[in-house]
């Protein structure tokens, strides 16, 4: 994932409106951009360019049926700027160090336990 | 009423040609497809296919072939042998894009709320990911290498029913 597309992604998803526009299609994948636009106070235009940052960082897809232009949530964006920040080897430090709390806080409290 | 369909999409550096044979190819396992074995009495609509273990003793999904329209779209039916569940469709599209490919897996009519539908969210984003990882690098990522040992350890447990002698393809 290059500078720009990363930007992209986390542009579209700085701003509440367009997090909630993304929860709605996630929950119902084909939604129509009226359908989008009825839970929005808003005006449509106002929707569509939302909608449009959305599609542009890949966040949205959205097909025509007929007249009605359908959407669908990508995951994939997501999952690339998860993965870009956790490498194999963070993600198995972080895993450790996950771990080592785990374990320091367990013994803390079982030693609590015997004092006690 | 909800749609049932669900896009994957993401763009992955390499020539329309290269993606094409990953996901197509019968000769040795698709890494995308989690290691499985694709085999087909054709490539050609109408044909069956099935995905098997590499050692091909198993085969976890069967299916008939839709579509294919080479470098565009490869599309098929989709069902897992050990669940008496509806099929799905799968559709793979590739769109050749400034400096590679847009790559879109789309499920169509997945049954709500099965067994087959969570495990097709899921492995969605698994094979784009491991599509473009092979592509762009020549393996999956070790995280997903580690997955495909994990499979070969419990191969043993898999159901009896999805024993390859009950999916041939001729």
């Amino acid at each position: 994932m290059d500078a720009s597309q990363l930007d992209r992604v986390l542009a579209a998803m700085a701003h509440p409106s367009r997090r909630r526009m993304l929860d709605l299609v996630s929950s119902m994948p084909g939604m129509s951009v009226t359908a989008v636009a009825s839970h929005f106070e808003v005006s449509r235009i106002a929707v569509m360019k939302h909608l449009g940052l959305l599609e542009g960082a890949g966040l949205i897809t959205s097909r025509k049926k007929g007249r009605v232009r359908h959407l669908f949530f990508n995951p994939i964006p997501i999952q690339l700027v998860y993965d870009r920040w956790t490498t194999q080897y963070a993600g198995f430090w972080a895993g450790r160090m996950a771990d080592l709390k785990t374990r320091v806080e367990g013994r803390a409290e079982s030693e609590e336990l015997k004092s006690a | 009423m909800p749609d049932t369909t669900q896009v994957f999409r993401i763009v992955i550096h390499g020539s329309v040609e290269e993606v094409w044979r990953e996901i197509t190819k019968t000769d040795e396992p698709i890494a995308c497809f989690f290691n499985s074995r694709m085999d087909v009495s054709a490539l050609r609509p109408g044909s069956k296919l099935a995905m098997r273990t590499p050692n091909n003793a198993y085969t976890g999904v069967v299916g008939e072939i839709l579509e294919v329209r080479p470098y565009r779209r490869f599309s098929h039916t989709f069902r897992f042998t050990h669940l008496n569940e509806p099929a799905c469709t799968v559709i793979y599209d590739l769109e050749p894009v400034e400096g590679g490919v847009e790559f879109t897996l789309t499920i169509e009519d997945l049954p709500i709320g099965t067994k087959s539908a969570r495990q097709m969210v899921q492995g969605g984003t698994m094979i784009v990911n491991t599509l473009k990882a092979v592509i762009e690098t020549g393996q999956p990522s070790l995280g997903t290498r580690a997955l495909f040992a994990l499979f070969r350890v419990m191969q043993p447990f898999t159901p009896k029913k999805s024993r390859t002698e009950h999916w041939p393809v001729d």
